[in-house]
């Protein structure tokens, strides 16, 4: 494969492409890490140069290789309870609050985005099911989505390495995991609980059909986007939302420095974003 | 009660919308009296970009926060020459919200605005001149010091020349030390100015 590099002009002609399809930018330090997947997925695809792969992955009528490449570009690196404190804010301050100005008898429904490998949506099924006395008198409703289908496939087979669980208190794991070899993986009816479904958050056709949740999340995800992409989010995030519903940030991100659409509130345990009641 | 998924028949979703979502449809969403439809008209138009027209002109008299903020993003992702000249109305506008919004739009316009930005620098109204510096504030854009330089050796206004200073204390180099210079001469009776420029000055020196 004598021609098997990415040049600057490629690099650069490639990074515009995956961000109209992504809203993901990598900037020049991230070179080295989209260089070795692009080569890698050349090589497996037999692109013997950037020009035939590049083609192939623009007009591909079935998508198939821009979701291959999209799945080995995103990284996807968590553990059970991370960022503790939105879930403790979660039960403790959102949930009331919903509950206190809900008139229907629908579901509560919470969105998380990124899903991962399904950390967070079952920390989330797992906080409300052990900390929170209102899911004896509420339906909840968890939909996880992801860009990434093979971490989809991994969130629903839900195993997960010991560093992944070391967090979680050890009843919990007793009372929600099996040991599987090495690993744990999450019961069944934790497996059932959690609806996922791909999704790309810069595509319209994919999110469009998003509404009525309660509460979203979407941590440390907007982080790898430009400021354009964040505020498409960020309105996105807008129509996904019931009135008064709620959105949760990673704790390194803020919403007030990327759209006004959202009111701040404060809560004990953290701080979130609100779209207003109307 | 508990945890709960819908069943597939059900679906997770709740897509409701029924409006049509061809180019010219959606055009005339942006007039509809629901703020929904107005928004995922604004949000659906940027794959129109024949349609900024639309847009802008939809933006300008758009009541609704929500809406409006998806109608500039929607403007800026498409770019084109229409937007630009939609969000330079904009600019005009005695709505101060308005203003800033299509300041922030500019600002992530850096090659669809550097044509302009002489022009807008030169406007003979001084508030366009002042929004114009602003929108330079983090313009990325490798003329911005030359603009600024351009302001400050010929705009005769105080206040124009007064923000230009402000950001070259943040952006300029070497070669703005002359034109500060010049300026604390040509503006000697201002008090603002010249403590202004002696801080550029003293920015750039010890940068």
């Amino acid at each position: 494969m004598a021609d098997a590099s990415i040049s600057e002009d490629d690099f650069q002609k490639f990074r515009e492409f995956f961000y109209r399809k992504t809203g993901i930018q990598f900037d020049m330090s991230k070179r080295y890490f989209v260089d070795k997947r692009l080569l890698e997925r050349m090589a497996d695809t037999g692109n013997a140069t950037f020009r035939s792969y590049f083609t192939m992955l623009r007009f591909q009528a079935s998508g198939v290789e821009l979701q291959t490449l999209t799945n080995s570009m995103t990284v996807n690196e968590t553990y059970f309870f991370r960022e503790e404190y939105q879930f403790k804010c979660l039960v403790n301050s959102l949930l009331p609050d919903l509950v206190s100005r809900k008139k229907d008898d629908g579901p509560l429904r919470i969105w998380v985005l990124p899903s991962s490998s399904g950390e967070e949506p079952y920390s989330i099924a797992i906080y409300l099911l052990e900390r929170w006395a209102g899911i004896h008198n509420f339906d909840v409703e968890i939909v996880a989505s992801d860009i990434d289908t093979r971490i989809l496939e991994q969130a629903r087979r839900g195993l997960y390495s010991p560093r992944s669980v070391g967090q979680l208190p050890t009843a919990y794991r007793q009372k929600y995991f099996r040991q599987v070899g090495e690993d744990f993986q999450i019961c069944d009816d934790l497996r059932g609980a959690v609806e996922y479904t791909r999704v790309n958050l810069s595509d319209r056709a994919d999110t469009r059909a998003y509404r009525n949740f309660n509460v979203v999340f979407c941590r440390n995800l907007l982080i790898y986007f430009d400021d354009v992409s964040r505020k498409a989010a960020a309105e996105t995030f807008y129509d996904a939302l019931k009135p008064g519903g709620f959105i949760c940030l990673g704790h390194s991100e803020s919403m007030s420095r990327i759209s006004s659409l959202y009111k701040v509130r404060k809560f004990p345990e953290a701080i979130v974003y609100q779209k207003p009641t109307e | 009660m508990g945890l709960i998924k819908q069943t597939p028949a059900e679906g997770v979703r709740g897509d409701t919308r029924t409006s049509a979502r061809d180019c010219p449809s959606l055009c005339k969403q942006l007039l509809a009296a629901e703020p929904e439809v107005r928004r995922w008209a604004a949000r659906d138009l940027v794959d129109c970009p024949d349609c900024s027209e639309a847009l802008v002109e939809a933006l300008q008299v758009e009541p609704d926060a929500s809406v409006r903020e998806v109608m500039l993003t929607s403007i800026t992702r498409i770019g084109d020459g229409t937007a630009v000249n939609g969000l330079v109305a904009c600019l005009r506008s005695e709505d101060a919200g308005l203003r800033n919004e299509a300041i922030e739009a500019m600002k992530q316009l850096p090659d669809a605005v550097a044509p302009i930005m002489l022009g807008l620098l030169m406007d003979e109204d001084s508030d366009v001149r002042i929004f114009a510096v602003n929108i330079l504030e983090s313009l990325r854009h490798p003329l911005v010091e030359n603009w600024l330089l351009q302001v400050i050796d010929v705009d005769d206004h105080v206040n124009v020349c007064g923000t230009a200073v402000d950001l070259l204390g943040e952006v300029g180099g070497a070669a703005s030390l002359e034109s500060l210079l010049r300026l604390k001469v040509r503006f000697a009776d201002e008090p603002y100015i010249q403590y202004a420029a002696d801080l550029a000055i003293k920015r750039i020196q010890e940068n």
